[in-house]
């Protein structure tokens, strides 16, 4: 805990306190110096630094992933490792039976060392069907999807306008883009972002 | 009383059938909506228009029969038959073709669901009622006026309950009405970090260290009227964390601010503060 007050108190000050354009290395290269290497995938295979699937089993800082297509994918988790689960968390919160999407660069082990994972990650277009305390239900192409609003965690975008914590724009009927965060094996999500218009 | 029931049977079908026969005739999407329904799957694509049109024709000539008396018993016969039918077709539907439409009571695309098998159920049960008298509707209304109105009404919301292609006439506007009257999503407020997020990935600052940057959001902390983000990144070959600062008051790009720290030795091994803001003419762009 102290550490992690120290490390943010540490970063805090360097995004704050710098000097415009000054590097700990000379000075502030183009662009172009920071360009990365171009991603190269053939056209028509798979994306071979990108993986999907439910996690089968943990061990250590490995995760066992079962592809929808029962592929067997092994990614590792990292100390520079995002993980997303409705926000971005830590690898304690992941568990065996979620689903995940996972981006990094593949080992020559086949290993997939993971620089995001995105855990139970939907991305749903739907209508509201009707609307609860905190909570929608969704049509999602004759489909019941009951969609939980969690406090401080839920967005509405609006119009395309910046994100904002309030719901109460969101109409009975109305077509909805949904970001969330599934519930494994039932019909329910937490809102990360509704999309919607007003 | 069931006698009197029974004999109203046939007023209730036959409004059912008039209605459905125009969505079936009248509708100039019919074309559409059939390509939506299982009747494709079933008859194949180039009959399924002209089945859909037939069986509209059939629903208003027996729809119209059993409205005029007096109503033989083969009429009642023919009608159970017919949601006999019904029935079948959308148990089919729903097993074959579970996406597609059911095409029944409106033009509107709504699956066929397990209402919808209900309401043929239901009027499977009316046909099969109608068919225990002949005595015509009208006398059964003229005698018991009260009772013979209620039943029809309650008969016909039950088939409007069990439609779902008709929820967007009465039931969204109750719901809407509720939300009005409870506003049950009020209450939430405050910055998310998405509205960060955005702002920050407008930012210039975010434009000049974006290749640098390797993961997604790995942590974020609210200090002092300023939002902290934090990203895994790769400078030079070293591991890195790109941290931004953005204000939690200010919502222009300009202002946020970025520090590439080494995770190594804690040195800064960049940093890029906020630009002001161009001074002169500027075109301003609004959201759509």
């Amino acid at each position: 805990m102290h550490q992690t007050l120290d490390r943010r108190r540490l970063l805090a000050t360097a995004a704050l306190g710098g000097v415009v354009g000054a590097t700990g290395l000379g000075s502030l290269a183009p662009e172009a110096a920071f360009a990365a290497d171009a991603v190269a995938v053939e056209p028509g295979m798979p994306d071979p630094n990108f993986a999907e699937g439910r996690i089968s089993k943990i061990s250590g800082n490995m995760l066992l992933v079962t592809g929808s297509d029962t592929v067997l994918h092994s990614i590792r988790i990292t100390d520079g490792t995002s993980i997303w689960k409705l926000h971005p968390t830590t690898f304690d919160r992941v568990a065996v039976g979620d689903g995940l999407y996972a981006r990094g660069v593949r080992l020559p082990d086949g290993t997939l060392a993971a620089d995001s994972v995105w855990v139970n990650i939907v991305n749903l277009h739907a209508h509201i069907a009707s609307v609860g305390r905190n909570v929608l239900h969704l049509d999602h192409k004759g489909q019941r999807i009951v969609a939980h609003v969690v406090t401080g965690r839920s967005a509405a975008v609006y119009n395309g306008t910046p994100a904002v914590s309030d719901m109460s724009l969101l109409r009975v009927g109305r077509h909805v883009q949904v970001l969330g965060a599934w519930h494994p094996d039932t019909n329910e999500i937490d809102i990360a972002t509704v999309y919607a218009a007003a | 009383m069931l006698e009197m029931i029974a004999a109203l049977q046939p007023l209730v079908v036959g409004a059912v059938l008039v209605w459905s026969a125009r969505v079936k005739l009248l509708n100039r999407h019919a074309a559409a909506t059939v390509n939506r329904s299982a009747l494709v799957r079933l008859v194949g694509e180039r009959r399924a228009l002209p089945a859909y049109r037939l069986l509209g024709g059939v629903e208003l000539a027996l729809g119209g029969l059993l409205l005029l008396p007096p109503t033989p018993r083969w009429e009642a016969a023919a009608a159970t038959a017919l949601a006999g039918g019904f029935l079948a077709y959308l148990t089919y539907a729903r097993r074959a073709a579970p996406t597609s439409s059911c095409g029944c009571l409106s033009a509107r695309a709504t699956p066929v669901s397990g209402r919808s098998v209900a309401r043929a159920g239901l009027l499977v049960a009316a046909g099969g009622l109608a068919a225990l008298t002949t005595a015509g509707w009208t006398a059964a209304l003229t005698a018991r006026p009260l009772a013979g109105v209620a039943v029809l009404l309650i008969e016909l919301a039950a088939v409007v309950a069990l439609s779902p292609e008709l929820d967007r006439a009465w039931l969204l506007p109750l719901r809407q009405l509720r939300v009005r009257l409870t506003h049950p999503l009020r209450g939430n407020s405050g910055v998310p970090l998405l509205a960060s997020v955005q702002q920050l990935q407008l930012s210039d600052a975010y434009r000049r260290v974006a290749p640098l940057l390797r993961s997604d959001i790995r942590e974020h902390w609210d200090d002092g009227g300023w939002r902290f983000v934090g990203h895994a990144a790769r400078y030079q070959g070293r591991p890195a964390t790109a941290v931004f600062a953005v204000p939690l008051t200010d919502a222009e790009p300009g202002s946020v601010r970025v520090a590439v720290v080494d995770d190594a030795t804690g040195h800064t091994l960049l940093s890029l503060a906020g630009t002001p803001p161009a001074t002169g003419p500027h075109l301003s762009v609004v959201p759509a």
